[in-house]
């Protein structure tokens, strides 16, 4: 139980220094920290895959995806922002706000009366604890992958879709020499070509 | 709640971190003018999500919980990486990136 | 009133000219000279068809007299129809007989104007309406026929329209003739209102119907006879709707039109026998207006002018007759003065074509060997004006005095008697100065005590090709001789005239007054004689005509400056209610309206830019603020949903 309240301390300063660091990589290592107390909490919850999954795919490849794009833009002299701020200004008013919407609903969240909770069906053939790694056992990976590939299977299907689209928006935003830029560009050219030849026939 | 047992502390302490996580995630997303720091801090948001899918999960001792935490990383990559590439696309042609000056929607 | 039935010579007797106007307006440009003759004939059509109605006219079938023909039906109590008795045959005839031989005369008249199709349109509109006006059977028709005719009025004395004096002339006239149709509207009101009907067979049928307020319908009728009439005081229209061509002013503004307020109280006799303090009101404006219009008369340089005083004059005469009670009298003037009138106007528009639009008698004389054909039409026609026995007039105005006189008005008759004398003298004085003596037209004219030069009136082709002189002289001729022998039908008792209308106006049992008819007929020899030796003396001798210029020199300078004036009338409208009309509109149209109705059209663009702007100050293209929106957003529904929750 102590652990929930350590692991609940970092991770709201984690979160805070994330928000709040003034470089980026900073923001970054804080994230890692983050995600890294994120992954013990979902250990204390038995869902071991899930933490696992959360390592390495939250700070094993986002953040690195994160850290690149950081020095490939910072790979010129150019300082991160520039400008002055322009939204209106309202910091106290809005803490305030937040700070009281928040503590409302937690209040609120508090003294929900427990008969008003629906419950769904319970997961089936998964008992309650047992030693890490055990199949069988509710959050192990023989427990989450029965459920992917049989109830959920959709889900999954959906998952690997929505990478797909992923990697193709990707390469078609930030791809170089699209082949579209490349005959836009050699339309311009030719279109000033002809602007000047006529030109120099209405001179003549 | 039938297995509240389960959970290390009552559930209403997930649920309050869940929504201070992701109070902390929003404040990011609008105080900040990186873009990068704006989609880290959209990230934060996505895990308090994750936190919450997940101490239900173990509350009610059903799965769905997990697959649906699992639907949100995948998802969360999928969109950090489309971020990134917006991020990267718009302000090669700049000197600077600051999402305020991005301000072509003004009308 | 009439027999009911179907008759389609009525058709043909009132649309033949609307059909003639139709067709100078839409082949104008081709027809030219020819307009004139297919107007003329049109209008000679219709006459035709008229004597070809007498029979149907003089029709009777018990209590009925004349055809009446149904046309349609509008509203309750506004049925349309045709009627043809006695009284309106009479103007029939007039209108169209009269009319053709002023369209004939027209087409010599107008024979060099370039918009002779226009002209001859509205001439034969003017017809059509006219006729619409005394051939209907109710007060709806007659209305209608009334405001057309004013706006063939305004149409015809407008028809020069480059002159300014003219546009303002045919304004003018109109604005005073609108004064008396909403008379005409308000008598209509209450007739509708306490009779239900507008047909003059119903409303005739029971005068007494319309109690409490007959005497206030007969004087809503009489106001918009009053104004059309040109009686006091709506009369000041009438001198200045000389700017016309003279044909039209003979037409329109002597035989016609301005008779249209004697025939509407001709032809609501029933109404006025039985208010007699609407009598009394109709004939003292009658004879006020005759006296006043001879005293006018008097004071008038301008030939056309001192004609349209004696017609202003002529029907206070007609206007006194039918107010008293003596329809058939009055009636008999206006039939012996739409002739001679009509030849006064015409011969006088052979003199001015003579001298090239000169209309100023101090610049004519001697003009009794240079227009042989006026010089003896329009003497006949001077001689039945004044009331010389022998000629018309003499047969008809007496009757009108003696009528007076008959049914109790002493003052009227000796007021009636008096201005027969001033009618005598200025008329045989514009006689005597434009026909005697020797020619004055080539003398300076400050000699002849004209002020600022008189410039002839602006008509634009003058002498390229003269017309044929018969054109011209035949009708004038032929009017000459009707204003001499017209009063033969009207003589005693048992004459055709008092046949023709014995079933229209019952002959009137009134004791004999006294003096008799006899002495009456006398006494008004005797003014005339009395008016015609002054004007002699003045004009006629062998010294005044040698001296002629110095005299008339001498008169333009002493004349009276009130008659010189009108009676400042004119002053007076303008200042009444001229000025007033403009200070209003200038008030509207300069504080008003920018402030108001722009302010309120001001107000929505303001309105509208201050809310866009409101709207488009969201739009600021920053990410991060729309980010805020939609934090906002979310925590609106977080907070209602936890409410809710909490509050179960």
């Amino acid at each position: 139980m102590i652990a929930f309240y350590i692991l609940a301390f970092v991770l709201v300063a984690s979160a805070v220094f994330v928000i709040t660091a003034r470089k980026p990589v900073y923001s970054v290592v804080g994230l890692l920290v983050h995600f890294a107390a994120l992954a013990i909490v979902y250990f204390t919850l038995a869902a071991e895959f899930l933490a696992v999954i959360q390592i390495i795919v939250y700070s094993g490849a986002i953040l690195m995806l994160f850290l690149f794009v950081i020095a490939l833009l910072s790979s010129g002299v150019a300082p991160f922002s520039a400008g002055p701020n322009r939204l209106p200004n309202i910091g106290v008013p809005a803490l305030a706000g937040v700070v009281v919407i928040l503590g409302f609903l937690i209040y609120g969240v508090a003294h929900v009366p427990p008969a008003r909770v629906h419950v769904f069906a319970a997961s089936a053939s998964s008992s309650m604890t047992g030693p890490v790694g055990a199949a069988d056992v509710f959050g192990s990976v023989a427990d989450f992958g029965k459920a992917l590939f049989t109830t959920d299977l959709l889900p999954f299907e959906i998952t690997a879709f929505i990478l797909m689209v992923a990697v193709v928006g990707v390469i078609l935003l930030a791809g170089e020499s699209a082949p579209y830029v490349q005959s836009r560009r050699r339309a311009r050219i030719v279109e000033r070509e002809m602007r000047e030849a006529i030109l120099r026939a209405g001179e003549e | 709640m039938p297995h509240e047992a389960l959970l290390p502390v009552a559930i209403t302490n997930y649920i309050s971190l869940s929504l201070v996580i992701f109070a902390i995630g929003v404040a990011g997303v609008v105080l900040r003018r990186n873009p990068l720091i704006m989609l880290m801090s959209i990230e934060l948001t996505w895990n308090a999500a994750n936190l919450l899918f997940l101490a239900f999960a173990r509350a009610w001792m059903n799965n769905a919980g997990h697959i649906f935490a699992f639907l949100v990383i995948t998802v969360a990559a999928a969109e950090a990486a489309i971020g990134l590439a917006i991020v990267v696309v718009v302000f090669r042609a700049r000197e600077h990136v600051d999402v305020d000056e991005v301000a072509l929607l003004k009308g | 009133m009439g027999v009911p039935g179907q008759y389609p010579i009525l058709f043909v007797v009132w649309l033949l000219p609307l059909a003639g106007a139709v067709l100078c307006w839409a082949f104008g440009p081709r027809l030219k000279r020819s307009a004139g003759v297919l107007g003329s004939a049109a209008v000679g059509a219709s006459f035709i068809a008229a004597l070809v109605a007498w029979g149907l006219g003089t029709q009777a079938s018990g209590s009925q007299t004349g055809a009446q023909q149904p046309l349609f039906s509008w509203l309750q109590g506004f049925d349309f129809g045709l009627l043809l008795d006695p009284l309106s045959l009479i103007w029939v005839f007039i209108i169209v007989g009269v009319g053709f031989l002023i369209h004939v005369y027209s087409v010599g008249y107008m024979w060099n104007d370039a918009a002779i199709a226009r002209f001859f349109a509205y001439m034969n509109f003017f017809v059509f309406a006219m006729l619409t006006l005394v051939l209907s059977d109710n007060f709806a028709g007659l209305l209608i026929g009334w405001g057309l005719v004013g706006l063939a009025s305004y149409f015809l004395i407008g028809f020069w329209f480059f002159k300014p004096s003219a546009v303002a002339a045919a304004r003018k006239a109109f604005v005073m003739n609108v004064v008396g149709d909403v008379g005409i509207m308000f008598a209509i009101f209450i007739m509708i209102a306490k009779a239900g009907s507008v047909r003059f067979a119903d409303v005739f049928a029971n005068p007494h119907a319309l109690d409490p307020w007959l005497f206030w319908t007969c004087v809503f009728l009489f106001i918009g006879a009053v104004a059309k009439s040109a009686q006091l005081p709506l009369h000041s229209w009438l001198p200045d709707a000389m700017e016309g061509p003279t044909p039209v002013s003979a037409l329109i503004h002597a035989a016609t039109m301005v008779t249209a307020g004697v025939y509407l109280v001709a032809r609501c006799a029933p109404l006025w026998t039985a208010s007699h303090d609407a009598q009394t009101l109709v004939g003292s404006v009658g004879c006020l207006t005759a006296l006043a219009g001879a005293l006018l008369g008097v004071a008038q340089w301008d030939i056309k002018r001192i004609l349209a005083y004696s017609t202003m004059s002529q029907i206070g005469y007609m206007i006194m007759g039918v107010g008293v009670g003596s329809f058939s009298a009055g009636v008999a003037h206006f039939f012996t003065h739409a002739f001679f009138k009509a030849c006064l106007f015409l011969g006088a528009g052979i003199v001015i074509h003579e001298l090239a639009d000169e209309q100023d008698i101090r610049r004519m004389g001697g003009m009794r060997k240079r227009a042989p054909v006026a010089f003896w039409a329009m003497g006949a026609a001077v001689l039945a004006i004044i009331g010389f026995p022998g000629f018309s007039g003499y047969f008809s105005k007496d009757q009108v005095i003696y009528g007076a006189l008959e049914h109790g008005y002493v003052w009227m008759w000796a007021v009636a008697l008096l201005t027969a004398a001033i009618t005598a003298y200025y008329m045989l004085r514009l006689f005597i100065v434009t026909f005697w003596g020797d020619y004055r037209g080539e003398m300076n004219p400050a000699e002849l005590g004209i002020e600022g030069t008189s410039s002839p009136s602006a008509e634009p082709d003058a002498h390229h090709d003269r017309a044929p002189a018969w054109i011209m002289a035949v009708p004038v001729a032929i009017l000459g001789f009707f204003a001499f022998a017209a009063g033969y039908v009207m003589i005693g008792p048992a004459s055709p005239w008092a046949r023709f209308f014995e079933r229209s106006f019952p002959r009137q049992m009134l004791p004999p007054a006294t003096p008799s008819e006899g002495v009456t007929t006398i006494l008004a020899v005797l003014m005339l004689l009395v008016g015609a030796a002054v004007a002699l003396r003045r004009y006629a001798t062998r010294e005044a005509l040698a001296n002629a210029p110095a005299r008339l020199k001498r008169e333009s300078e002493t004349l009276p400056a009130i008659l010189v004036r009108l009676y400042y009338w004119d002053d007076l409208i303008d200042v009444l209610f001229v000025q007033p009309s403009q200070k209003l509109g200038r008030f509207f149209g300069q504080w008003v309206d920018p402030h108001f109705v722009d302010g309120v059209v001001r107000e929505i663009v303001l309105t509208n830019r201050f809310l866009g702007t409101l709207v488009r100050s969201f739009q600021t293209g920053l990410l991060r603020a729309y980010a805020l929106i939609v934090v906002f957003g979310a925590a609106c529904f977080a907070v209602y949903y936890a409410v809710e929750g909490v509050l179960r």
